[in-house]
């Protein structure tokens, strides 16, 4: 064969001078089967052809230039033209996808013999989400994660639940990030730092940090360098947001007509005489958002590696301005990180010996400082959407007569931006809602944070495979506010008559150490990977805070402590110091493995902590799993080419949760136990013990299954998960219920349980249609939750209220938590039926409630679940390609059988603005079979918390989707740049919900998901943005 | 490198420190733990006065049950008033003897317990302590008649209570105990800490609420008579005279005097219970915090137009036939009765009536005009009135009422004599039935004219739905006990056997 290519190419020799030449020939696999369908190209060129069904191609080409042969699961091979005509090719299997391999706790193990349930997000997932926090980006990325943001101000964190709420407690898994936990938020990291995230799910993968993962584990791993050129790449890219919806509501002419009847509603007189000539009043939250509120990231990276060294620098800086109060610098949020990775390999004699032979070291260092303002994001009482919400149309944005407001108010809020005195609300008539844009007008409290994230290990390989690793991680953070506040008037609720400023201080310290011995190696067909290890860590921090007043001059540049003028009395200063919480901790896991067919693993950690008492001071986890690849049987050998492989594993185990909280096991003395002696009395101090202790409290525990099978097909470029898990949490902590004659409050107890079970899949699809490279992922997440027994004395408990009443509740038997209410069924239509009825304080147009116990009355015992916030499937799925230069992603987001308690509205306050669906209240017979007739008071109580408020809360939402251009290298080399791309991108484009409110994502305020209170909505971000890589 | 190898070998240093299990073991930074706590005089008085701390808590707790109050309207001459019937269920209820497992005051159960279980406290970590022995006797002897004083409220309102001496465990569940058993275990405890000899027979200045040996004799000749132990009878006549005799306590002429902010602590005052309107810091959040008391106000003049009182919420409204029973000349009848037309023709001032409405108020208790001066919280819970518990007058008509029930020698006539003449009033024979009328017309509105109908067996003849403006059901036996509160019936396993109320 080279004889002949040999000759061939003497023999065109002659025709070297001549322009192109047609070539063709047989592209195969390594075991000498045609292959159809290969992409054969002239490199960076137009010019193409696929392989026919037999595996020939014929293309005439430029001589000098390459050919590149392409194909999905086979390595590239790119073979220069030199003027033979028959180029026949064999191209290897790419086998990168099947040794694709998966952080585990202290290590990595190949993705085949993976027998536990871990998700894997790589940074190519996160580059098309382009997020500013990771516990955003999870969200639809992976199955088995849901994710809900609290809120869409900048910088707002995100509510995290692995696998379900584990507990009535604390449910926040634990993230950790190159190996080192982290506590205290985790936006200080940049995600375009990040390598890859892997959630632990299952117990399995999760016992090997024990104590601390009954709630899922997210290992976070940073990058690297890699082997070749230095690297250096700049990213910037600039958004504007806007508001994806506004929320419905009455205009002025709607709200003077409804004013009028809740007049009438109490037998008094109407207010507006032509309500008509009103028109459409104020737009309040046209006045309030920040349209096209700006977002900027900017992002430089070098990195390079060599034998010796392999480093990563990265530096970011990222801004985003809120849409509701960015304008007045009152939600606002800023962040600068600077990272440097890096590893240095000080001594490879593996080649010479196989003792003491390797010594690698590392470093890295992140720090991170971020400003941030913030407004109330989700309460009805004053926050500045609720307010927009609540404020009437009727109302004008600035006073009309300035002088004499300012005569009869003279710190009246002015505008900023024009100096006019904005509307007051004479009276209390709202309430403490204001004029929301004076209220955005008063300066916000600043919080700032700096946090260092250092990591340092060295790397001994001992004797053959055998290494010891030793690691030294910190995390210090410093983090307060400051804050100050003139004198203002903004309503006769809402007042200060002096100015105040105030500001506290944080810091905190974590260290851990960690040293692991390891071991792996393959005899024949056995493989086994054995580790034991050691952790401890310590967490100790401290808080100082002051406040004074009357500053000598209200001006923002000055509002600090010392330019104060307040006289001892009004300065305060107080502060604490953390007891310290302590963790020491021995593990081992044991992996082996026969062929790659049969595959188990045993993990075991023994936990100890500061918050376990005497008693129960050590908690020990153990965990098993099994794996089958059944593809590697010898009687599936002749199995389809298109069946690449199959796994099926299952596992168990255990996990725990240490979050108990300190001292439980014993009491703490409580003062303030006093009582006067003397004529006059005299407070004589006393002392007692803080409750009744529970010397035997220990750990809330989880034990979980998890079945799952791992399917791909088309040499892996199809491939297919599906898994289901079922997991029990026991020993919830909650007060146990005991008599009031013991004479001391409850104690806590380990007397919970929660179960919690799904199902999960996973999917993904890279094709290729000619030279159109395809991408399709999907997954989804199928979650059933049920609080067992909640351990207190009735089995229930009411959680998040309201004006209307409780809105949630957990109880014995149901989803934790629940929202709780009356049913209703429709309207009394006319006086017959509310005859028939068995509401005596009813009129026509009232609510029908729901009689669920079937006693002939309606009171509270009539309430039963109404709805979750929960939600019962959560989903994603991006479509991508790729063509030429030219990119793109779409990426899908949703949630489904989950509601919204969309509670808004005060019934308490009578003239505030309305929802638009108000309008379809009932006026007369048959008008209206939902919304009663509109009252201020209604003897029937119509508006109580009942499934009037819920509504449906899913919703599929088009996260992401980007367009990006690279231009083609032949072009950009010329100015040494290797690779520039633009991109246009959209964020939350489209939502497709049924929900009336701001955004049926909501975590925030409160216990519960899915409670809307004036939520600030999510915004719909533009973006410009530009990749340069030199 | 030898550097890297010695941060190393530091790292795995710290590893094996981590190790010991006292790297686990870490110690509070803002408390002290029980178990370090109770180790000197100091800290034991400081768990003392926790053990006084509940006595505040019964006026209000979530529920009004000012102890006084509570019972007397279950007699006759006390109505509930308020807004209207259903203003305060529990306490109509208690009123109507319609109360019920769900509605009935128990938080002064909640609170009788709280102070039996901080007593205990103090009586359990006493021996360990290294201190003054005598010092350490007084405490111990202070906690046992405050425990005893706890388990009083409880024996009287609910007879059949669980009793214990040493705090719960899990499953912190204990036996009901028969009502007189109860009274023997009670009574018994009592004894112990008089033996000791330790308490003075009264306060010293700067140290008024603390327990006295009147105080204690008082109380124990409480529920001698409560419980009609003749047994017993003998040694509190002893007792009774000891008081007497020791003169430290004398009648004080200007009987309203006794009342006003000034005659707190007076020479007749054996011992009450202290509130402070200065500094107070009791709020509706927080009703246990140390300051005033809402009394006061809960049965002030509703709607008051005035000079004189505060505005209040027509609770406790005294009834016109208690008004009436008085002799015209008797000063105990202005001077603890506000006779409202008497009043607003001297002053001017006006009311607003609310339910039960007679235009007569408990000139004892009811707030004055800034009462509550010196409040740094809320303004109507920190009115500075002391609850008197025990007088001097109850002493000599207890002397009186024993000597005549056979208990031992002595001039009954001569301490009724003293009565009658501070009320200025002529004198009576000392006979029983006249000896218990003059304690109605002495301790109107002072929660003993309930318990005195229960003990002497007239209750049931006395308190009859004829008798009374607005009940309409009568007294029985059976009512001498409440119901037990039902969430306490439910968290005991099936230990306690509900009251036949």
């Amino acid at each position: 064969m080279k004889k002949l290519l040999t000759l061939l190419f003497l023999g065109l020799s002659c025709s070297l001078f001549a322009q192109t030449v047609k070539v063709s020939g047989t592209v195969t696999g390594s075991d000498g089967t045609s292959l159809p369908g290969v992409y054969v190209m002239e490199e960076n060129t137009t010019n193409a052809v696929s392989t026919g069904i037999d595996g020939t191609y014929l293309l005439e080409v430029s001589v000098g230039s390459n050919l590149v042969f392409s194909y999905i699961g086979y390595k590239t091979q790119i073979i220069p033209v030199t003027g033979a005509a028959v180029i026949h090719v064999i191209l290897e299997e790419d086998s990168e996808l099947l040794e694709e391999v998966v952080v585990v706790g202290y290590g990595t193990q190949k993705k085949s013999v993976v027998t536990a349930a871990i998700a894997k997000v790589t940074s190519d997932d996160l580059k098309n989400v382009a997020p500013v926090r990771i516990d955003n980006a999870l969200k639809g990325l992976t199955s088995g994660v849901t994710v809900t943001s609290n809120s869409g101000q900048p910088g707002e964190s995100a509510r995290i639940r692995v696998r379900g709420v584990g507990t009535i407690n604390n449910s926040e898994p634990l993230y950790i990030v190159d190996g080192m936990p982290i506590g205290g938020g985790i936006d200080y990291l940049n995600p375009s730092d990040i390598h890859s995230i892997e959630v632990l799910k299952d117990a399995a993968s999760g016992a090997v940090y024990g104590a601390r993962a009954a709630n899922g584990v997210i290992l976070v791993t940073t990058k690297s360098g890699q082997k070749g050129a230095v690297r250096v790449s700049y990213d910037f890219t600039y958004g504007f947001q806007n508001p994806w919806k506004e929320y419905d509501v009455l205009n002025a002419t709607e709200y003077a007509i409804l004013m009028n009847e809740g007049h009438l509603s109490q037998g008094k007189a109407p207010v507006y005489s032509d309500p008509y000539s009103l028109g459409e009043g104020t737009d309040w939250q046209k006045e309030i958002f920040n349209y096209n509120a700006a977002q900027i990231n900017h992002q430089l990276t070098i990195s390079g590696a060599s034998d010796k060294v392999n480093y990563y620098i990265s530096s970011g800086y990222y801004k985003q301005d809120g849409i509701v109060g960015g304008n007045f610098n009152r939600s606002n949020y800023e962040r600068l990180t600077i990272r440097t990775n890096t590893t240095y390999n000080l001594m490879d004699h593996s080649t010479k010996r196989n003792f003491l032979h390797k010594f690698t070291m590392g470093l890295n260092v992140a720090y991170s400082r971020s400003t941030s303002f913030g407004i109330t994001t989700n309460s009805e009482f004053g926050g500045p959407l609720g307010s927009a919400l609540g404020m009437a149309p009727t109302l004008k944005v600035y006073a009309d007569d300035p002088e004499a407001l300012l005569a009869e108010h003279p710190t009246a809020v002015k505008d900023p931006r024009n100096g006019k005195p904005f509307s007051i609300v004479e009276g209390s008539i709202y309430n403490e809602m204001v004029n929301p844009l004076a209220s955005l007008s008063l300066p916000g409290t600043k919080g700032n944070s700096d946090k260092f994230v250092s990591n340092f290990w060295g790397e001994l390989s001992i004797w053959d495979n055998l290494k010891f690793r030793s690691s030294l991680g910190i995390d210090l953070a410093f983090w307060g506010n400051d804050g100050w506040s003139p004198a203002y008037f903004l309503s006769t609720k809402n007042f200060r008559e002096y100015s105040e400023v105030w500001s506290s201080m944080n810091r905190s310290l974590v260290w851990q150490v960690e040293n692991v011995l390891s071991y792996e190696k393959q005899f024949g067909s056995h493989f086994i990977q054995a580790l034991v290890g050691q952790s401890a860590q310590s967490n100790m921090g401290q808080n100082l805070r002051g406040g004074n007043r009357y500053l000598q001059e209200e001006d923002p540049y000055k509002a600090n402590l010392g330019f104060a003028t307040g006289t001892q009395e009004y300065q305060t200063a107080g502060g604490y110091v953390y007891t310290p919480h302590r963790l020491a901790s021995l593990f081992a896991r044991i992996s082996y493995n026969y062929a790659e067919r049969y595959m188990i693993q045993a993990t075991v950690r023994r936990d100890g902590s500061s918050n376990f008492g005497p008693n129960n001071l050590y908690a020990i986890f153990p965990s098993v799993s099994l794996g089958w690849n059944f593809t590697n049987e010898s009687f599936l050998r002749n199995r389809p080419d298109w069946f690449s492989s199959g796994k099926l594993r299952a596992s168990w185990g255990k996990n725990g949760n240490e979050s108990i909280g300190q001292f439980k096991y014993t009491t703490t003395m409580a003062s303030r136990n006093n009582y006067p002696f003397g004529n006059p009395g005299v407070v004589n101090i006393g002392a007692k013990p803080n409750g009744f202790a529970n010397a035997d409290i220990r750990w809330e525990e989880s034990t979980q299954t998890d079945v799952g099978l791992d399917l791909a097909f088309l040499r892996s470029a199809l491939t297919f998960s599906v898994d289901w898990y079922k997991k029990r949490t026991t020993g919830m902590l909650m007060n146990i219920p005991v008599p009031a004659y013991s004479g001391d409050s409850a104690p806590t107890g380990n007397v919970g349980i929660m179960d919690n079970s799904g199902w999960e899949f996973d999917f993904r699809y890279r094709f290729s249609l000619g030279n159109v490279h395809f991408n399709i992922g999907a997954n989804a997440t199928y979650l059933e939750n049920l609080l067992v027994e909640l351990g207190n004395e009735n089995g229930w408990q009411n959680y998040d209220s309201h004006k209307i009443g409780t809105l949630t509740r957990a109880q014995n038997g149901y989803p934790f938590p629940f929202f709780y209410g009356w049913k209703t069924d429709g309207l009394f239509q006319n006086w017959a039926e509310v005859e028939a009825g068995i509401q005596p304080n009813a009129q026509p147009g009232d609510v029908r409630f729901v009689d669920i116990d079937n006693n002939g009355v309606i009171n509270d015992d009539d309430r039963t679940m109404i709805g979750k916030g929960m939600p019962d499937w959560s989903f994603g799925f991006n479509l991508g390609f790729s063509w030429k230069g030219l990119d793109f992603n779409a990426f899908f987001q949703g949630v489904y059988g989950v509601d919204v308690y969309n509670v808004t509205r005060r019934t308490d306050l009578y003239y505030i603005n309305l929802p638009s669906y108000m309008m379809n209240r009932w006026t007369g017979e048959n008008s209206s079979n939902k919304i009663p007739r509109f009252s201020f008071e209604s003897a029937n109580e119509n508006w109580r918390a009942s499934d009037l408020w819920v509504e449906d809360g899913s919703y599929l939402r088009l996260k992401n989707i980007q367009l990006g251009y690279t231009l083609p290298t032949h072009l950009t080399r010329k100015i040494f740049i290797s690779s520039l791309r633009f991109y246009v991108a959209g964020e939350n484009i489209l939502t497709f919900t049924n929900y009336s409110g701001f955004d049926p994502e909501i975590a925030s305020g409160g216990t519960s998901l899915g409670i809307d209170r004036g939520v600030y909505p999510q915004s719909k971000i533009y973006t410009l943005g530009i990749n340069l890589t030199f | 490198m030898k550097k890297i190898i010695l941060i190393l070998s530091t790292i795995f240093a710290l590893g094996l420190y981590s190790c010991s299990d006292s790297f686990l073991v870490v110690e509070s930074k803002s408390s002290i733990l029980e178990s370090n706590y109770y180790n000197s005089a100091e800290r034991l008085y400081s768990g003392l006065v926790a053990a006084y701390d509940p006595l505040q808590w019964f006026d209000y707790f979530y529920q009004y049950n000012s102890l006084n109050m509570v019972s007397d309207i279950m007699a006759d001459d006390i109505y509930t008033g308020g807004a209207n019937e259903g203003d305060q269920p529990i306490l109509v209820k208690a009123h109507f003897y319609t109360a019920t497992p769900t509605d009935v005051p128990n938080m002064i159960w909640t609170t009788a317990y709280s102070g039996v279980n901080r007593s205990n406290i103090v009586i359990a970590k006493a021996p360990e302590i290294e201190m003054d022995q005598a010092l350490k006797n007084l405490y111990v002897a202070e906690a046992k008649i405050l425990k005893a004083y706890y388990y009083n409220i409880l024996w009287k309102f609910w007879g059949n209570i669980p009793y214990y001496d040493e705090n719960l465990s899990f499953p912190y569940i204990c036996d009901q105990m028969k009502a007189d058993e109860v009274y023997q275990n009670v009574i018994t405890l009592v004894e112990e800490a008089l033996t000791a000899n330790v308490l003075p027979m009264k306060a010293r200045a700067g140290e008024e609420g603390r327990i006295t040996r009147a105080m204690a004799y008082m109380l124990y000749t409480e529920m001698v008579l409560y419980q009609n132990d003749e047994s017993r009878f003998g040694k509190a006549l002893q007792y009774m005279k000891e008081i007497i005799d020791s003169n430290e306590y004398s009648l004080v002429n200007d009987f309203k005097n006794i009342w006003e902010e000034a005659g707190e602590w007076g020479s007749e005052s054996i011992w009450e219970i202290n509130y402070i309107s200065e500094g107070g810091v009791r709020d509706w959040g927080n009703p246990i915090a140390t300051g005033g008391s809402v009394y006061p106000v809960l049965i002030g003049i509703p709607g008051y137009v005035g000079n004189a009182f505060c505005d209040g919420w027509g609770f406790s409204p005294v009834a016109e036939s208690a008004y009436a029973m008085y002799d015209e000349s008797d000063i105990r009848r202005d001077g603890g009765i506000l006779n409202f037309a008497k009043h607003a023709d001297q002053t001017g001032a006006s009311y607003t009536a609310r339910w039960q409405d007679t235009g007569y108020f408990l000139l004892k208790y009811i707030g004055r005009k800034n009462g509550n001066h010196g409040y740094t919280a809320d303004p109507n819970l920190n009115y500075g009135n002391n609850q008197r518990i025990y007088r001097y007058a109850e002493t000599l008509l207890n002397a009186a009422e024993l000597i005549v029930r056979g208990a031992g020698s002595g001039d009954a006539q001569m301490y009724l004599n003293a009565i009658r003449t501070r009320a200025q009033v002529p004198s009576v024979s000392a006979t029983l039935d006249n000896i218990l009328e003059e304690r109605r017309l002495e301790f109107l509105g002072e929660g003993k004219r309930y318990w005195d109908l229960v003990r002497s067996g007239k209750a049931e003849s006395v308190l009859t739905a004829t008798n009374h403006l607005y009940r309409t059901e009568n007294w029985t036996p059976q009512k001498k006990y409440w119901p037990i509160p039902q969430s306490e019936i439910d968290k005991s396993a099936g230990t306690l056997t509900q009251n036949p109320y």
